[in-house]
C-alpha cells in the first residue's frame, strides 16, 4: 500500500514537468470545444430556420459555409492538442529513461545489485514504456475533463439555464459517485494488477525452468497448474470487475439519464412555448459532448494503473540509499605502463553488513603476478571491486604508482584494466558482438586468434552460425566453461590494459584446459600488473607472489616457495589439496 | 505483409473456443451503441415534434417518444455495463487459453530449440500477442461489427425518408469506416511493425545496461551502450510520433467525413422540407443519428494504424510456437521394459548439418545397478551425451537402446521418468520448498518427502528455514546458497525414485567442504540404483563409481575400473 502511495507521489512529482505542454494541449482542447459550440449553434440555427422560417439553401448558405469552415479549425485544434501532448510525453519518458541510466551509474554495479533484484530490473525496464500512454493520453485528458465540461456549461447556461443547471448539477455527482464506488474499485483493480503480475512471473518462472520441468516429467503438470491459476484468476477478476465496472456504470448512467432528462424537459418546454427550438436543439447537441471527456477519462484509467505499477520500481530505485556508492574519480591521467598498486589499511563493509576487509595491506609489484587465495566469502571479489572502483573503501587507501585512486580519471583507469569476472554478462547479440564489446575495432582475424587462445574454437564450430550466433539469456548456447572462455577472450582483446584482474578464471574448466589457459594468461601477464584470485593452487605455485586472505586481512604474502617452506596458512592449504 | 489474412485467420482460430463469449460481447456492444444512437436520434426527433406541435397548437402523443428515450437510455447504460463485463470475460478466457496453448507448444522445444531465446523475450512475445488479441477483438472487430450494423440501419432509414442523401451518407461512412482505416493501416504498417521489434530490442539493450552494468563499466563500453540506447530510442520515438500523427490525422479525417455527412443531410434535406417531401422532425432525427453513427466510425482509422503491429506481434509468437521440436515422438510408443539397461551403439550426434560431430561414434553400456563415471575435458561431448540420453537431442547415426528397446520407439517422457537428473544447471522455482520438491512426484506423502530430505542431508537446512517447507525459495532459488540448492535438487531427484541416477558435474562451483558433504548425500542417493556420473574432474567423487569411461573428442577412449584410474594419473584430471 505504501509502495503504491510512494509511486503515486513520484508520478505526480514527475508529471509536474509536463505542466507547460499539458496547458498548451488543454488550451487547444478548449479551442476545439469553442469551435464545437459554434458548430452546434450554427446547426441548431439552420435547422430552426428550416423548420420554422421556411429557409432555403440560399438563405442558409452563409451558415452552411461557416459550418463547413469550422470543421477543419476544430479538427486542427484537436490534432494539435494531441500532437503537443504526445511530443511532450515522448520527451518526458525519454528523460526518465536517461535518469534511470544515470541513477544506475550513480549506484554502481554493487549498489544496483543491492537495490534491485532481477525481477525488479525486469519491471524497471518494462515500466519505462508504460509511462508513455499515461503522459500522452491520461494526463491531458484529466485537464480536458476538467475544462471542457465547464466551457460547455457556460455556453448552455445562457441558452437554457434549466438544462445548464442539470448538467452542472450532475457533473460533480459523477466524480463523487465514481469516487465512492471507485475507491473500492481502485483497490480491487490494484489487487487484480498485482495478481496479474504474479501470474506473469509464475509463467516466466515456468518457462525459465522448462528444461528442468521436462527432466522431472513435470511439464504437463505445471501446464495444468498454469491453466488452473489462469481460471482462478479469471473468476476472481470477474468478481472484482462486476463491482469495479459499477463506477463506469454510474458515469454512464448519469450521463445517459441527464441527456434523457434534458431532452424530455426541453421537449415539454418547447410544447409550452417556454423555450426556442434553436436553443433547445443547441443544448441537446451539446449535452453528450458535456459528458464525453469524463467518459474518455474513465476509459483511460488503465493507463494510470499501468503507470502506477511502473512507477513503483522507478521510485524505489531513485530512493534507494547510496550506502556504498562507487568510487568518484578525479581527473589525473591513468598510468601508461604497468603500475605498482598499493592497498593500505583497507576497511570495506558492503552495505549493511560487517566488514569483509578489515585492515588489509597488500602491495602488487609492477609487472608481477600476485595470486590471492582464501576461503569462499573471504573478500577476494570485494578486493577486485575496490580496484575497479565499483565500491569505495570505508577506510584506507588504494594507490596507483603512489597516486590515490580517487584522484584518477576512473574511465581512463578502467581502460587500463582487463577484468575476468566470475560470471561474465552475456549481452543480447551475437557471439562476435559479445567479444567486440571489449574492443569495438577488433577484426574477425583478431577474434579468431583470441578464440584459439582461450579455446573457444570448438564452440565456434559447434554453434550453427559461428561468430554470428545470437546468444540467449545466461549464455545458453554456451556451456559454463565456454562462458568462462568468453570472459577470458574479452580480457585478452584489451591489449591496452596494463592491469589484469582475474577472478577465478579457470573455475569452470577441466584440468587440461585450465593448464592451457593458465599458460595463455601467464603470457598475457607479461609486462602487466596482475591480481589473480585463485581457487586451485596450481596458479599460485607459478605466481611471483602469493597472498593469503584470512579474516579480512592478508595473513601472509611472499613468493610461493617461501610460503611453502614457512609452513603457514598457504602450506596448509597446499597440503589439503594434495590430500584430496 | 502479405500473410496477414492467414495470420488473422489463425488468431481468430485460437479464439474459437470462446466464440460464444466473443459473439455475446459483440452483440452487447451493438445493443449499447444502438441505445446511444437511438437516444440521440429519438431525442432530436422528439424535441422537433414538440416544438412544431407547440407552434401549431396541434395535439401530440408524447408518451411514446418519451418512453423510447427512457428505453434507449437504459439500453445504453445497461448495455455498456454488460458489454464491458462480457468482453472482459471473453478476453480473459481467450488469454488463459492462449497462455496454456503457448506453454504446451513450448514444452517439446526445450531445451534444444529454446536455447537461443531469453525467457524475458519469450514473455515479451507472449504479452505482445495478448495485446494483439485484445487489440484485434476490442479495438477492431467489435467496433467494426457495430459500425457496420449502425451504418446499414442509418442507410436504410435515410433511404426510406430522404433517398437522395442515402448514397452520399453511405459513401462518407465508407470513407470513415473503410477507406481511412485502410489508409492508416497501410501508412502505419512499416512503423507499427518496426515498433514491435524495436521496442523488444530496446528492452534488451536496457536490460543489458542494468544487468551487465559491471561488465560495461569495466570494458569501457558503458557510454557506447548508452549511445546505442539513445539512438534506438530516438528512432523508436520518431516512429511512435509518426504513428500518433497518423492516428490523429485519421481521426480528424473521419471527423471531416462526419461533418460532410451533416452537410449532405442539410443540402438534400432543406429542399425536401421545402417540397414537403420530408417530415421536419425526421430531418433533425437524421442529423443526430448520423452524428451518433460517426461517433462509432471515428475510432476505426486510429485503431487500424496499429493493426500491423498487432499482427507482427502475433506472427512472432506463431513463428515460435511453430518451431518444429528437435525430437519427433513415436506415434505408437513401445511399452517400457525393465530392467533399464542403457546402451549407446556407435552414436553420432551433431547440432547442424555442417557442424563437427559432438558425439562421434560413442559405444557405452550401463548395466542395471552399475555405477559408471564418464570423464572428459570440456568439449568432449559430455552434455551431448546427456541430451541424447534424455531424448532432448536427436542422434543422427547409431542408436541408443533403453531396456533393450531403441530410444526412437520410446516416448521421451517415459525415458525421462526413469532417470533422475542432478544437473549442473537446474532451475529452482520461485515457490515453496515443498512445491519445488513435489514437482518430481506430485503425489509424494510426507514420509517420502522426509526420507528424501534426510537422505539428501537437507534436514538441518529445513529446520533453519523460517517457514520450513513452506518457505519460498526466491527467484531462481535466490534465497538459498549454491550447496543448499544442489542438495534440494538431489532431494528432488531422490523423491522421483527412478532406477537410474544421472549426475552432471554435481559438485561444480562448490567449495571443498560443501562438496565433500554433498558426496555423502550422493552416495546415499545412489544406493540401489544405476549411476551415471558425468564430470570433467573425478577428484573427490571416485568412491561413487566402480568404473570410469574416458570421453575424448566425442568417443569413448578408454574404460577402466576406478581403482586403475586412481593408480595411474593418466586420464585428464582424474587422479589429481
Amino acid at each position: 500500500m505504501t509502495q503504491t502511495h510512494e509511486a503515486g507521489t513520484w508520478l505526480r512529482r514527475e508529471g509536474a514537468a509536463l505542466r507547460r505542454p499539458l496547458r498548451r494541449a488543454a488550451a487547444l482542447s478548449a479551442l476545439q470545444a469553442l469551435a464545437l459550440v459554434a458548430q452546434a449553434w450554427l446547426l441548431a440555427w439552420i435547422l430552426n430556420a428550416a423548420l420554422f422560417a421556411h429557409a432555403t439553401l440560399r438563405t442558409c448558405a452563409p451558415a452552411l459555409l461557416a459550418l463547413l469552415l469550422l470543421a477543419p479549425l476544430r479538427l486542427a485544434a484537436q490534432l494539435g492538442a494531441r500532437r503537443v501532448a504526445h511530443a511532450a510525453a515522448l520527451g518526458w519518458s525519454a528523460a526518465i529513461r536517461t535518469r534511470l541510466l544515470e541513477r544506475t551509474r550513480a549506484l554502481g554495479p554493487l549498489g544496483l545489485r543491492a537495490a534491485a533484484s532481477g525481477e525488479l530490473i525486469t519491471r524497471l525496464v518494462d515500466g519505462v514504456d508504460a509511462l508513455l500512454p499515461y503522459a500522452a493520453r491520461y494526463l491531458p485528458q484529466t485537464l480536458t475533463a476538467a475544462l471542457v465540461p465547464l466551457l460547455l456549461a457556460a455556453a448552455v447556461l445562457p441558452a437554457d439555464w434549466i438544462s445548464g443547471l442539470i448538467l452542472l448539477f450532475t457533473a460533480p455527482l459523477i466524480p463523487l459517485f465514481m469516487g465512492l464506488v471507485g475507491s473500492a474499485a481502485e483497490r480491487a483493480s490494484r489487487r487484480r494488477y498485482a495478481e496479474l503480475s504474479r501470474l506473469g512471473a509464475a509463467f516466466i518462472d515456468a518457462l525459465s525452468g522448462l528444461t528442468t520441468l521436462r527432466e522431472l516429467g513435470a511439464a504437463e503438470g505445471v501446464a495444468a497448474q498454469l491453466a488452473d491459476d489462469g481460471e482462478g484468476y479469471r473468476r476472481a477478476t470477474m468478481q472484482v470487475l462486476r463491482v469495479a465496472f459499477l463506477s463506469a456504470l454510474v458515469l454512464e448512467f448519469f450521463a445517459t439519464v441527464s441527456i434523457a432528462v434534458v431532452a424530455v424537459l426541453i421537449g415539454f418546454r418547447l410544447l409550452w412555448h417556454e423555450l426556442a427550438f434553436r436553443d433547445g436543439l443547441f443544448v441537446l447537441l451539446l449535452a453528450p459532448e458535456f459528458y464525453a471527456p469524463l467518459r474518455a477519462l474513465g476509459a483511460l484509467r488503465h493507463a494510470r494503473m499501468d503507470a502506477l505499477a511502473a512507477a513503483a520500481p522507478l521510485a524505489a530505485l531513485e530512493q534507494a540509499p547510496l550506502r556504498s556508492p562507487p568510487l568518484a574519480g578525479g581527473a589525473a591521467p591513468a598510468p601508461d605502463a604497468a603500475p605498482r598498486v598499493s592497498l593500505v589499511d583497507l576497511r570495506y563493509a558492503p552495505d549493511g553488513r560487517g566488514p569483509v576487509l578489515d585492515g588489509l595491506d597488500l602491495e602488487l609489484p609492477a609487472g608481477r603476478v600476485t595470486v590471492l587465495v582464501g576461503a569462499t566469502g573471504a573478500g577476494k571479489s570485494s578486493l577486485l571491486n575496490l580496484l575497479l572502483g565499483f565500491a569505495a573503501p570505508q577506510h584506507g587507501h588504494v594507490r596507483i604508482d603512489g597516486a590515490e585512486l580517487t584522484s584518477l580519471d576512473l574511465d581512463a583507469w578502467r581502460a587500463r584494466i582487463a577484468w575476468v569476472p566470475q560470471q561474465a554478462h552475456v549481452f543480447a547479440g551475437t557471439l562476435a558482438d559479445n567479444l567486440r564489446l571489449a574492443r569495438p575495432q577488433a577484426e574477425r582475424a583478431d577474434l579468431d586468434a583470441v578464440a584459439i587462445d582461450v579455446g573457444l574454437a570448438a564452440a565456434l564450430t559447434r554453434l550453427p552460425r559461428g561468430w554470428d550466433t545470437v546468444l540467449g539469456e545466461h549464455g545458453e548456447g554456451l556451456s559454463g566453461g565456454e562462458l568462462q572462455r568468453l570472459a577470458l577472450a574479452r580480457a585478452l582483446l584489451r591489449r591496452d590494459a596494463r592491469v589484469l584482474l582475474l577472478d577465478e578464471p579457470t573455475a569452470h574448466l577441466d584440468a587440461d584446459s585450465a593448464r592451457r589457459i593458465g599458460q595463455v594468461l601467464r603470457a598475457a601477464a607479461c609486462g602487466r600488473t596482475v591480481l589473480w584470485v585463485a581457487h586451485r593452487l596450481d596458479a599460485a605455485l607459478a605466481a611471483d607472489r602469493v597472498a593469503v586472505l584470512q579474516d579480512g586481512r592478508v595473513a601472509e604474502c611472499a613468493p610461493p616457495a617461501d610460503l611453502l617452506r614457512a609452513g603457514g596458512a598457504f602450506a596448509a592449504l597446499h597440503a589439503a589439496e594434495c590430500a584430496s | 505483409m502479405s500473410a496477414s489474412p492467414a495470420l488473422l485467420r489463425r488468431l481468430l482460430g485460437l479464439l474459437r473456443a470462446q466464440r460464444t463469449w466473443l459473439w455475446a460481447g459483440l452483440a452487447l456492444a451493438l445493443l449499447a451503441a444502438l441505445g446511444a444512437a437511438g437516444l440521440m436520434a429519438t431525442s432530436g426527433g422528439f424535441i422537433a415534434a414538440m416544438a412544431l406541435a407547440g407552434a401549431s397548437g396541434a395535439a401530440i402523443n408524447y408518451f411514446t417518444p418519451a418512453a423510447l428515450i427512457r428505453g434507449f437510455a437504459i439500453l445504453r447504460s445497461g448495455g455498456r455495463y454488460a458489454e464491458r463485463l462480457v468482453t472482459h470475460e471473453a478476453t480473459l478466457r481467450a488469454l488463459a487459453d492462449l497462455r496454456v496453448w503457448l506453454f504446451g507448444r513450448l514444452i517439446p522445444l526445450a531445451p534444444a530449440r529454446l536455447a537461443a531465446l531469453r525467457s524475458a523475450e519469450l514473455f515479451a512475445r507472449l504479452r505482445a500477442d495478448i495485446d494483439a488479441l485484445e487489440h484485434v477483438y476490442l479495438a477492431v472487430l467489435v467496433p467494426t461489427g457495430v459500425a457496420a450494423v449502425i451504418t446499414l440501419l442509418t442507410f436504410a432509414l435515410t433511404l426510406a425518408t430522404l433517398p437522395r442523401a442515402a448514397l452520399p451518407l453511405l459513401a462518407l461512412s465508407a470513407l470513415a469506416g473503410v477507406a481511412l482505416p485502410a489508409w492508416t493501416r497501410r501508412r502505419g504498417a512499416a512503423d507499427a511493425a518496426a515498433t514491435v521489434s524495436e521496442a523488444a530490442q530496446q528492452r534488451d539493450l536496457l536490460m543489458d545496461a542494468l544487468r551487465g552494468h559491471a561488465d560495461l563499466l569495466a570494458l569501457g563500453a558503458d557510454g557506447a551502450q548508452r549511445r546505442r540506447i539513445d539512438a534506438l530510442a530516438r528512432q523508436l520515438d520518431a516512429r511512435r510520433a509518426r504513428l500518433d500523427h497518423l492516428q490523429g490525422s485519421g481521426q480528424a479525417a473521419a471527423g471531416l467525413a462526419a461533418q460532410g455527412a451533416v452537410l449532405a443531410l442539410l443540402l438534400f434535406g432543406l429542399p425536401a422540407l421545402a417540397a414537403h417531401a420530408l417530415a421536419p422532425p425526421l430531418l433533425v432525427l437524421l442529423v443526430l443519428l448520423s452524428l451518433a453513427l460517426f461517433e462509432v466510425l471515428t475510432p476505426l482509422p486510429e485503431a487500424l494504424a496499429q493493426w500491423q503491429g498487432a499482427l507482427t506481434a502475433a506472427g512472432r509468437v506463431f513463428a515460435l510456437a511453430d518451431t518444429p521440436p528437435a525430437i519427433v515422438e513415436p506415434a505408437h510408443p513401445a511399452a517400457m521394459t525393465l530392467p533399464p539397461a542403457i546402451r549407446f551403439e556407435g552414436v553420432r550426434l551433431r547440432y547442424a548439418d555442417a557442424a563437427p560431430w559432438a558425439l562421434d561414434g560413442i559405444d557405452l553400456e550401463l548395466a542395471p545397478g552399475a555405477r559408471l563415471a564418464v570423464v572428459g575435458p570440456s568439449g568432449a561431448g559430455k552434455s551431448s551425451l546427456i541430451g541424447a540420453l534424455l531424448k532432448f537431442h536427436p542422434v543422427q547415426q547409431g542408436r541408443i537402446t533403453f531396456g533393450g528397446q531403441p530410444l526412437d520407439a520410446l516416448r521421451g517422457e517415459d525415458v525421462r521418468a526413469r532417470i533422475a537428473v542432478v544437473a549442473q544447471r537446474t532451475h529452482l522455482f520461485n515457490r515453496s520448498l515443498l512445491d519445488n520438491l513435489l514437482l518430481a512426484r506430485p503425489d509424494a506423502d510426507a514420509a517420502a518427502i522426509e526420507r528424501a530430505v534426510h537422505r539428501a542431508r537437507l534436514d538441518a537446512f529445513v529446520a533453519r528455514l523460517p517457514q520450513g517447507y513452506d518457505t519460498v525459495l526466491g527467484e531462481g532459488g535466490a534465497r538459498v546458497s549454491g550447496g543448499e540448492a544442489r542438495r534440494i535438487v538431489i532431494a528432488r531427484a531422490l523423491l522421483k525414485d527412478a532406477p537410474i541416477l544421472l549426475l552432471d558435474e554435481p559438485t561444480e562451483g562448490l567449495d571443498a567442504i560443501t562438496a565433500r558433504e554433498l558426496c555423502t548425500a550422493l552416495a546415499e542417493a545412489a544406493r540401489g540404483r544405476s549411476l551415471l556420473l558425468i564430470t570433467h574432474r573425478l577428484a573427490g567423487l571416485e568412491h561413487l563409481v566402480d568404473e570410469v569411461a574416458v570421453l575424448e573428442a566425442g568417443r569413448v577412449a578408454r574404460r577402466m575400473p576406478v581403482s586403475a584410474c586412481r593408480a595411474t594419473p593418466a586420464p585428464g584430471d582424474a587422479a589429481r
